[in-house]
């Protein structure tokens, strides 16, 4: 999530496409658009990764359209019930939804941006403590029976956790089970 | 750094056990001994009836030689902890509790339930306002915020448990909001 250059997270999260209509003619730059030699047109739409997308951006030399995970669709299911989302779906496995919601955040300007920014901190919000919840019960069930199936709900939603998620719910479950260790051990043989 | 994940989010529960283990508690003790200089302090004069004020280490320490009875603090009896569920159930906020309650009462139970009035049923009582407490923090949760966070009378057990993942989502939060355009930033684009 942070903006250091040696950020991992950071690299992961800028490795997906979205899609750029070209305002001029870029020649000899058709393999951007799969094998192709020869111009990109004006007008075309071509599907750039994230990290080369900024500088046609900015540079005026391309616009781009709102990817799919942040589409009107996506925007409307978060609305209704940002827990049912599944945001692992929308960035493939592991990937980084918040993460890349933050860049495109930062491509827009104004309006658009912070309205963006709103659906990501509600959406998280919304989200967190289910992310915390589930972490603590998995803490609990793994120190005294394997894991159990828990109902299917849940599971999905843990399916569905972004990789930001998963990182909270590491930490999360960590916490939990390392003080549960201490509440039920008794050091009085140690002594 | 060298330290493992899980020792860089916060510190252990042991740990915690240790810093309290340095909090004064009063014993009775069975056995004499003059004044003695320790690196914490000098504690003693031991004189078998009277009761004496030592650091819980110490007194866990002389509990287990069989050379102490302890005396529970005001707070670790049936009563006060029932009164404090009942507060802690009704009301919306955390209700005041010594800062290091857990670290203290577990070590008691451990060493000297002896010493204590029905030792079960307070274990119980510490156990459900434990879990009152937990809930409360996780409501906490819902309204957490990228810059502040007001959660008065947390002890220092609950405030460790939660700290890795507060400050983790503190900070994601800090990162989905935006930040203000500085005004030169604006002129350029």
């Amino acid at each position: 999530m942070e903006d250091d250059y040696f950020s991992i997270e950071s690299i992961l999260a800028e490795n997906q496409k979205i899609q750029c209509t070209f305002k001029i003619d870029v020649p000899d730059m058709g393999h951007l658009d799969g094998g192709k030699a020869g111009d990109i047109k004006a007008l075309s739409k071509v599907q750039i990764p994230l990290w080369m997308a900024y500088i046609l951006i900015f540079s005026d030399y391309a616009d781009f359209t709102i990817p799919p995970p942040f589409s009107a669709r996506v925007r409307n299911a978060l609305n209704a019930e940002p827990r049912s989302v599944r945001l692992s779906a929308l960035v493939g496995q592991g990937g980084l939804w918040y993460g890349f919601g933050r860049m495109i955040m930062r491509l827009l300007n104004d309006v658009p941006a912070e309205e963006l920014s709103g659906v990501l901190t509600k959406t998280f919000r919304a989200r967190l403590p289910d992310v915390i919840d589930q972490a603590q019960h998995f803490a609990s069930l793994h120190a005294t029976s394997g894991p159990s199936a828990g109902d299917a709900g849940a599971a999905a939603f843990r399916e569905g956790m972004d990789g930001t998620e998963r990182e909270l719910f590491q930490l999360a479950q960590d916490s939990a089970r390392r003080t549960k260790a201490w509440y039920e051990t008794s050091e009085r043989g140690k002594r | 750094m060298a330290l493992p994940p899980s020792l860089r989010t916060s510190i252990t529960p042991l740990e915690l056990e240790l810093v309290a283990s340095e909090q004064l508690v009063e014993i009775v003790p069975l056995v004499s001994m003059e004044r003695t200089a320790f690196i914490s302090g000098a504690y003693g004069p031991l004189r078998p009836p009277t009761k004496c004020k030592v650091p819980l280490w110490m007194a866990s320490n002389l509990k287990l030689k069989k050379k102490c009875h302890m005396v529970p603090p005001a707070w670790l009896n049936v009563d006060f902890l029932q009164e404090r569920l009942l507060r802690e159930t009704t009301d919306p906020g955390f209700s005041e509790m010594p800062f290091r309650f857990a670290e203290v009462a577990k070590i008691l139970l451990d060493v000297a339930p002896d010493d204590l009035q029905n030792p079960d049923r307070i274990r119980m009582l510490l156990k459900d306002i434990r879990e009152a407490r937990q809930a409360k923090s996780r409501e906490g949760l819902s309204k957490l915020d990228h810059n502040e966070l007001m959660l008065p009378n947390l002890c220092a057990m609950e405030i460790n448990e939660i700290r890795p993942f507060f400050v983790r989502g503190m900070n994601v939060l800090t990162h989905l909001t935006r930040e203000p355009v500085p005004v030169d930033a604006m002129d350029q684009m």
